[in-house]
């Protein structure tokens, strides 16, 4: 249990997918312009890589390795093809403002990535951790991200006008070059934080091994 | 051999992928047509308030080869014509957008709204946003400042259509598709008119025609639509040459 814990938290600071490992920004960057997108986005992403890390943790015996990246591929896309059906038919409004970033989920580097380095080597339980990890480190950089640029670039939150109306919005933000001048931001400040948490876990060693002495 | 296997395994694996994703296509197919049905309703309804019935037209067709016209409907109130409502497909920034142009027997636009964009989330997507305003201060939207404007107006982007803020393409792109499916309305309409006077029958939408001076003066700004003489094929050609 504690191991699995671990493989969860991995994602989430230590190995955050945009922020640590730097794959899958181009949507990150294109959908953040909006809350309710960010949110959207996070959640069919994390359904795509649950669901493709599951399958292909199940099958990785029966995966002959000269194939596995079409494999891979082919599970991807059908799952991917699956949240936009689903999308299409239960949430038009979220499909429509999502456009063609949910078919893109395909070619997100995220998704491949994990599949490759950690769903075909490990068991179940420690697959649906890591996708959900995965999953919601991805979750919160978009969120937070999406908060950050619509609140300054359109003074608005999901939608709803926050800023006072005398609040000019600074376009910048909304647009690509304002994504990455806040995500640069967001690295910095996960870096920050990972050097913190990894400080104070040694000094609790440190305190220990000096009680033990 | 062992290649062939390979390719069997790889086979096996994208049969099951198909399979199953036929399985979900025929569960959502029905809702997915369902909401799109909704929705064209709901948008017909709503740039035409008091029509009660939309009857198919099979007849007009999009002079410009890029841009179809994938249903056309005549409106009408208790048999007394509204105008013409297209469904209408165009190149935009992000692939095909589908628009739903209204046209009145104003020679106006009567409405217009989005059926399917794939531009820019943020950008060239916020002309299907109700809450942006391309003129803040009497709160109009992209779409909603075609409402009521002539056919006879030059529809230029920057000119007198407001573009949306960094979505110059999509701005141009719609207006486009909106004219377009505008002045193929009015050549067709021209036409129907016409016939109708041969025959020797007051159209019941006369007097709202009579009102526009387009009619009687021909086009006051030349513009090919305005060739109400020739048939409607006639005088779309022009118009595709023209741009």
């Amino acid at each position: 249990m504690k191991k699995l814990y671990s493989v969860f938290k991995q994602g989430i600071i230590f190995d955050n997918p945009l922020l640590m490992l730097m794959i899958g920004l181009c949507s990150a960057i294109a959908v953040t312009t909006n809350v309710s997108n960010g949110i959207g986005m996070g959640m069919a992403m994390t359904f795509v890589l649950l669901f493709s890390e599951i399958i292909i943790s199940l099958f990785r015996n029966l995966i002959p390795s000269m194939i596995r990246i079409p494999v891979f591929i082919i599970v991807i896309a059908a799952f991917t093809t699956i949240v936009d059906l689903m999308m299409k038919a239960y949430f038009p409004e979220l499909s429509k403002s999502m456009g063609v970033f949910i078919p893109l989920i395909v070619v997100n580097c995220i998704i491949m990535g994990r599949v490759e380095a950690f769903a075909s080597k490990q068991n179940l339980p420690s697959v649906i951790a890591d996708a959900l990890g995965m999953g919601l480190g991805y979750t919160w950089v978009l969120v937070g991200l999406a908060a950050i640029r619509e609140l300054l670039g359109n003074g608005t939150f999901a939608g709803i006008q926050v800023m006072p109306a005398s609040y000019e919005p600074i376009l910048f933000f909304i647009l690509p070059p304002g994504g990455f001048f806040v995500f640069s931001l967001f690295i910095s400040f996960n870096i920050w934080l990972k050097n913190k948490m990894e400080a104070s876990t040694r000094k609790k060693e440190l305190v220990s091994k000096k009680e033990a002495a | 051999m062992k290649k062939t296997k390979l390719g069997l395994i790889l086979m096996l694996y994208a049969s099951i992928a198909c399979a199953s994703l036929a399985v979900v296509y025929a569960f959502t197919k029905d809702s997915i047509e369902r909401q799109s049905e909704i929705q064209l309703q709901s948008s017909l309804k709503d740039i035409f308030p008091q029509a009660t019935t939309f009857e198919l037209v099979e007849d007009l067709t999009s002079p410009e080869p890029n841009i179809k016209f994938e249903t056309v409907y005549e409106v009408k109130s208790d048999n007394v014509p509204l105008g013409l409502a297209i469904k209408v497909s165009g190149p935009s920034y992000g692939g095909n957008a589908t628009l739903l142009v209204g046209i009145d027997l104003h020679r106006s636009i009567a409405g217009v709204r989005i059926m399917a964009l794939n531009d820019t989330p943020g950008l060239g997507m916020n002309a299907s946003n109700p809450t942006y305003y391309v003129d803040k201060a009497k709160k109009v939207t992209f779409l909603g400042q075609f409402e009521g404007k002539f056919l006879t107006d030059p529809f230029e982007v920057k000119k007198d259509v407001a573009a949306i803020t960094a979505a110059t393409i999509t701005s141009k792109s719609l207006t486009k598709i909106v004219k377009t499916a505008g002045d193929a309305a009015i050549a067709y309409m021209d036409q129907k008119v016409m016939m109708a006077s041969m025959e020797g029958e007051k159209p019941a939408g006369e007097t709202s025609i009579g009102a526009s001076p387009a009619v009687s003066t021909g086009s006051p700004t030349g513009s090919p639509i305005g060739a109400s003489t020739g048939t409607a094929k006639e005088s779309a050609k022009p118009q595709a040459g023209g741009k």
